[in-house]
């Protein structure tokens, strides 16, 4: 096999390496592709669905728990309606939750890290000591209580994940921005007369983004996972909206017989978080950060 | 006879990133039995590869390509492993190089040792009790002068100092008397005095022993007390190769020559004079002290005096170098000169103004700059060079539109080209992002400039570049520098007044001529008798210093 | 200079205990926003107003907040909750007597999680990259990922399919009489009272819900741990070994396991938060009738004072696991002992 010879070493640039390291990680590549059709089936979902009017309340008794054929790829549930175009349409709900929750979780989380590992003393105690006693807190436990207080309902979910998924970034993004604020370059820039504005967003900001965008995919999964199981205990997306999480609930009481109703949407989940998994992993070693 | 080691015609390839990077070119090198050899070379040279390539230690994409190496007449390459691991710390051993990084930190220091004893010991067929490896591993503790072995052995790696540790390495080495003993640019991260405590050592058991050396190292000085024959190396190929006075002497390539010159000679008709400056004070130290305090939550918390009762006055225009090894309270003085920290006690005036605290104005801001040890840290690897150079622009009032005019002349002053502007850190190299350091500081529009060690971390040849362009940026734009560094021969040859600190004091202050000729504090003179020179002449130059002396002001002090 | 351990070990109990008040206020003051009367809550829309306020100065609700609170916390280090609002029983001796279930999967699954995901971790580090690696990265994936009630209701169905005749609901065989005491723990009873029928129908009851449980745990502890040995082969310190022929399994064995069993350990503090909340969904699943089956029925039934003890009950078992692994931590890594010294 003939290798081309090195050309000087400077010249392979962190970009070239980058790359080169995703497309020799076939697991990133195929996440990568998951994550693409979830995002796809989620946007045209009225466009890919068999049955888009199974969304809502229809009820077609005459059909109730087929199995699946050409008609129902992936059978139909305890009133008819058909699974594969629930399964699509639960990506939907899937992906807004995620959009919800790390919309203000991960912009939350960061400032406050970033924050905190600059600015020492006093700031740095209070939002690490607040993100050590979240921490402590099992979410789904929480996040459980919270939705009992309010309605269970998409919103609620939300506000309830979010309320405790922002310590992640907050102690992530604090790592980071306190070793790189220990860097000579910091003080540099300090001695220069940079105000602390232009340090956070301009010089600690940009070496952090990578490790939040690694952290952001893999939470991606972790959001849906957490999601599904909120309403497959019961405490999610009210019916009739399609809901992966309660599908699974729903079919359960139809096992072992009627096990597509159960495996479809379990599945469906699986697939999603799989998917933004793999990517996060590959995007995790294409940066080299730790996450 | 044949040599002890025979290294002919080596290649060796690394695989990264589907490239194929060529670091050893036909390399061969021989050790004759007891001889000590040297294997020079700066930065990314393949010599570190080359010692790799013995000891069967090469990374995982590295390939032999081609070559061999003999040692006593058996290729090791063509060794099954089994046979290659006997050789192992029995026919050769090695010095590992960083003394903080070499051992497994949750497990003792006597862990480490027992272990290569105990399966040397077993491929040599010899069968060993706890206590008798005990006992023989005593004993090489001694050797390597660390007197408390006990406690050594049963210390945690985090417990024991550099030095310490790096003469564990030591003994590690000799566990079993090897013949040929590779030591890989030992005692580099350590203080001068250590250091030179450190080579002495070695080269005391390797002639006690009658052991083989390869030395491999980047510090021509060094080499002078420790080998016979040299090897330079330059890009993964020996450039040049021959006895030692021969090499030091009449170089034959460029490339050698420039190795040699690019040494600052302490003593001698070489010796630059830094001609003394007279002209008002810009700095003035009056009983300035530090102490950083910890509070415990039970028990009493501990103080530090990191600096104590310092005065000093630096003149305008001068190149003030500031002495002392780690611990000396040297960094924390210029810190405290640049309103970084507060001192804890006396008063610092800077330019007329006197510091209370941290707090500064804008304008004071600017006035002192400074340019930082480790070129690989002291730029954002995020911001291109224009990026980093607008920064003390934009906050000392300039307008936007003069950006680019004025970021072009800096890109002057420290000669690179203009079209860097749009480069990123990794793109240049070490030298270079020294240079982008240095024109940051200028950016300012500073009147001082404190330069913390800004060569230590280059290849000496790259060293005397960035010292010309210091000392001319001197002269064009009537700067003031504070020199922190260790390295007492550039400080001879450097700056125009040097103080030398310990422990947080200052022991001697004067012209380098006269500290040089005759240094007044002890410290001063064990610190300048560690410095490694290039000629017998220099070092019979130096101040004579008794043992106990030395031992006294080791800051690595011995167990 | 071990003096240190006390010193750390303060600290540590300090801010947990810091924590567990942090985490009592949160949830009381979660509590006091929930629309609607606690105690028309208990009482039912039946009973009358005077009941109601009967009910409202015994449970203390017309005091001033921060009176309340305070009660509220003495009244919980006291081991008293309160009384539930459904079943009008002392919250504390209802959970108590569920807590043994849930304690026992617990520690099952622990057990699981390290037998299995160390030496995985181990192995898929050291032949890395070939197929053992490959497949112990597979599986380690789909354990972080797939939710653990679908994992465990697809052990259910592997069990109807292939198993016939195993145990997939409840945590014994209904018809045993169950040991009393001394511990609850129905591994320990069993042999204690030299049942092993008992012990047997009980392991077999628990080896699915256990899985299930460990399942994420042991995808997590994996990767951490391969991670982590994989970095640590390429330090200086393993170098020296080498050069000195010291066995590779003597380096990965000693020297780079015990290195590498810090940062699972670490992780697995923090993955307990989700393994007690997996818990509430395997139990669901399983029918396991414990801590977690009682929280879920809670937070359903909206009873407000078993809600604000669960949740504190939770929140304590996840400090203690922390302040165990900290402890381990402590005596693995001297660098934490001497580092907070100086």
């Amino acid at each position: 096999m003939t290798v081309p010879a090195m050309p000087q070493p400077e010249a392979l640039s962190t970009r070239y390496m980058a790359w080169y390291r995703f497309t020799r990680n076939p697991a990133a590549v195929i996440g990568a592709f998951m994550v693409a059709t979830v995002i796809l089936a989620a946007i045209f979902a009225p466009l890919i669905a068999p049955y888009p009017d199974h969304v809502g309340a229809v009820v077609d008794f005459r059909n109730r728990h087929a199995a699946p054929d050409l008609a129902h790829l992936l059978g139909t549930d305890k009133v008819g309606r058909d699974i594969l175009s629930r399964v699509v349409f639960g990506f939907r709900v899937s992906l807004l939750l995620v959009i919800g929750v790390l919309g203000v979780a991960v912009p939350v989380g960061a400032a406050l890290g970033l924050a905190a590992g600059y600015f020492s003393g006093l700031t740095e105690r209070i939002i690490t000591g607040f993100t050590n006693v979240m921490l402590a807190i099992p979410p789904l436990v929480m996040a459980l209580a919270i939705g009992n207080v309010l309605e269970p309902n998409l919103v609620n979910a939300m506000l309830a994940i979010t309320l405790l998924w922002w310590t992640w970034h907050a102690r992530l993004v604090y790592r980071v921005s306190k070793s790189i604020a220990a860097e000579d370059f910091i003080e540099a820039a300090r001695l220069a007369g940079a105000s602390h504005w232009h340090i956070l967003t301009r010089e600690i900001l940009p070496n952090c983004i990578s490790v939040i965008s690694v952290k952001t995919t893999l939470d991606a999964a972790f959001v849906i996972l957490f999601g599904a199981t909120l309403s497959f205990l019961g405490l999610g997306v009210k019916p009739p909206t399609p809901d992966l999480g309660s599908m699974v609930a729903d079919g359960r009481q139809f096992l072992p017989e009627m096990w597509w109703e159960v495996l479809a949407p379990g599945f469906a989940i699986f697939y999603a978080t799989l998917g933004f998994n793999l990517l996060g992993d590959g995007l995790r070693d294409m940066f080299d950060v730790e996450a | 006879m044949d040599p002890l080691l025979d290294i002919r015609d080596l290649d060796v390839a690394f695989r990264t990133y589907g490239y194929r990077a060529h670091v050893l070119k036909n390399v061969s090198l021989s050790i004759p039995e007891g001889g000590r050899v040297a294997l020079i070379g700066e930065t990314g040279s393949g010599k570190s590869v080359t010692a790799k390539s013995i000891l069967g230690t090469l990374p995982g994409n590295a390939h032999v390509e081609g070559g061999s190496i003999l040692f006593e007449g058996r290729d090791v390459l063509q060794l099954a492993e089994a046979e290659r691991d006997r050789m192992k710390g029995t026919s050769f051993s090695v010095i590992m190089q960083d003394p903080l990084s070499s051992f497994n930190p949750v497990f003792r220091i006597g862990r480490h040792l027992d272990d290569v004893m105990r399966f040397a010991d077993m491929r040599l067929g010899e069968r060993s009790g706890a206590a008798e490896r005990q006992k023989r591993i005593y004993e090489v503790l001694r050797k390597v002068q660390l007197s408390d072995p006990e406690r050594v052995f049963s210390a945690y790696p985090a417990q024991l100092s550099g030095g310490m540790r790096q003469r564990v390495l030591i003994a590690l080495a000799l566990l079993h008397q090897p013949k040929l003993l590779i030591a890989d640019e030992p005692g580099t991260a350590l203080d001068v005095t250590t250091q030179d405590e450190i080579m002495k050592l070695i080269n005391r058991l390797v002639s006690e022993n009658g052991l083989s050396l390869l030395m491999i190292t980047h510090n021509l000085g060094v080499v002078r007390q420790m080998a016979d024959d040299i090897y330079v190396m330059r890009h993964g190929e020996i450039v040049e190769h021959g006895p030692l006075r021969q090499l030091f002497t009449s170089p034959r390539e460029a490339y050698t020559r420039e190795l040699v010159d690019a040494i600052p000679p302490l003593y001698g008709p070489k010796v630059v004079d830094q001609p003394p400056v007279e002209g008002e004070t810009i700095i003035a130290l009056e009983g300035v002290s530090k102490v950083f305090s910890e509070r415990r939550l039970i028990g009493r918390g501990s103080e530090h005096t990191a600096v104590k009762d310092v005065d000093l006055a630096i003149r305008k225009g001068e190149i003030f170098g500031l002495a002392g090894e780690s611990g000396s309270g040297k960094t924390t003085v210029a810190r405290m000169i640049m309103g970084l920290i507060a001192p804890s006690a006396g008063s610092i005036t800077v330019d007329g103004v006197t510091m209370a605290g941290t707090g500064r104005s804008d304008a004071f801001r600017h006035l002192t700059q400074i340019v930082y040890q480790n070129p690989g840290t002291s730029l954002n690897p995020k911001r291109t060079v224009g990026q980093t150079l607008s920064v003390p622009l934009r906050f000392a009032g300039l307008e936007r539109a003069r950006f680019d005019a004025r970021i072009a002349e800096l890109l002057r002053h420290v000669d690179l080209p203009a079209h860097y502007v749009s480069k990123y850190p990794h793109e240049l190299s070490g030298g270079q992002k020294q240079r982008v350091a240095i024109a940051r500081a200028l950016a300012a529009n500073p009147k001082i400039i404190v330069l913390d060690e800004p060569t230590s971390a280059l290849d000496v040849s790259v060293q005397k570049n960035v010292i010309a362009l210091l000392q001319r940026l001197r002269d064009e734009l009537g700067l003031t520098y504070l020199f922190i560094s260790h390295d007492l021969s550039l400080m001879r040859n450097f700056c125009s007044r040097i103080a030398v600190m310990l422990r947080g004091e200052l022991v001697e202050e004067g012209e380098p001529k006269t500290v040089f000729a005759d240094p007044a504090h002890p410290y001063t003179r064990a610190l300048i008798a560690a410095v490694p020179v290039m000629g017998d002449e220099e070092e019979q130059m130096k101040p004579f210093v008794s043992a106990e002396e030395r031992q006294r002001f080791l800051v690595d002090a011995v167990a | 200079m071990n003096t240190n351990w006390l010193d750390v070990m303060l600290r540590r109990l300090l801010g947990f205990a810091g924590v567990m008040l942090v985490l009592s206020l949160m949830i009381f003051v979660l509590a006091r926003v929930v629309p609607g009367d606690p105690a028309r809550i208990a009482l039912g829309p039946s009973a009358t107003q005077e009941q109601v306020d009967a009910m409202r100065l015994e449970m203390g609700l017309d005091d001033p907040v921060l009176i309340q609170f305070v009660n509220y916390v003495g009244g919980a280090l006291r081991g008293d909750f309160g009384r539930s609002l459904i079943s009008g029983k002392p919250v504390a001796s209802e959970i108590l007597e569920l807590l043994p279930a849930t304690l026992e999967l617990v520690l099952v699954t622990v057990f699981l999680m390290i037998v299995i995901s160390v030496p995985l971790g181990v192995v898929t580090a050291r032949y890395r990259n070939s197929w053992i690696d490959n497949t112990g990265r597979f599986f380690s994936i789909i354990g972080v990922t797939m939710p653990s009630f679908l994992f465990a209701i697809l052990l259910q169905l592997a069990a109807a399919n292939f198993f016939p005749g195993w145990p997939i609901l409840g945590r014994i065989d209904y018809t045993l009489t169950v040991p009393q005491g001394p511990t609850g723990l129905l591994l320990i009873d069993s042999i204690a009272h030299g049942r092993f029928d008992v012990f047997s129908s009980a392991l077999q009851h628990l080896a699915f819900p256990a899985l299930a449980l460990a399942m994420a745990g042991i995808g997590q502890v994996t990767r951490i741990t391969r991670s982590a040995m994989i970095e640590h082969q390429r330090r200086d310190h393993v170098l020296t070994l080498k050069s000195f022929g010291v066995p590779d399994r003597v380096i990965i064995f000693r020297y780079l396991l015990k290195l590498s069993s810090i940062a699972p350990l670490t992780i697995m503090g923090l993955e307990f938060a989700s393994l007690i909340g997996n818990a509430f969904v395997v139990e669901l699943v399983f029918s396991w009738g414990g801590f977690a089956s009682y929280g879920l029925e809670a937070i359903l039934q909206k009873d407000l004072n078993a809600v604000m003890a669960v949740v504190l009950v939770s929140g304590f078992f996840f400090i203690v696991a922390n302040l165990i692994i900290d402890v381990v931590l402590l005596m693995i890594d001297p660098r934490l002992r001497f580092k907070e010294a100086r």
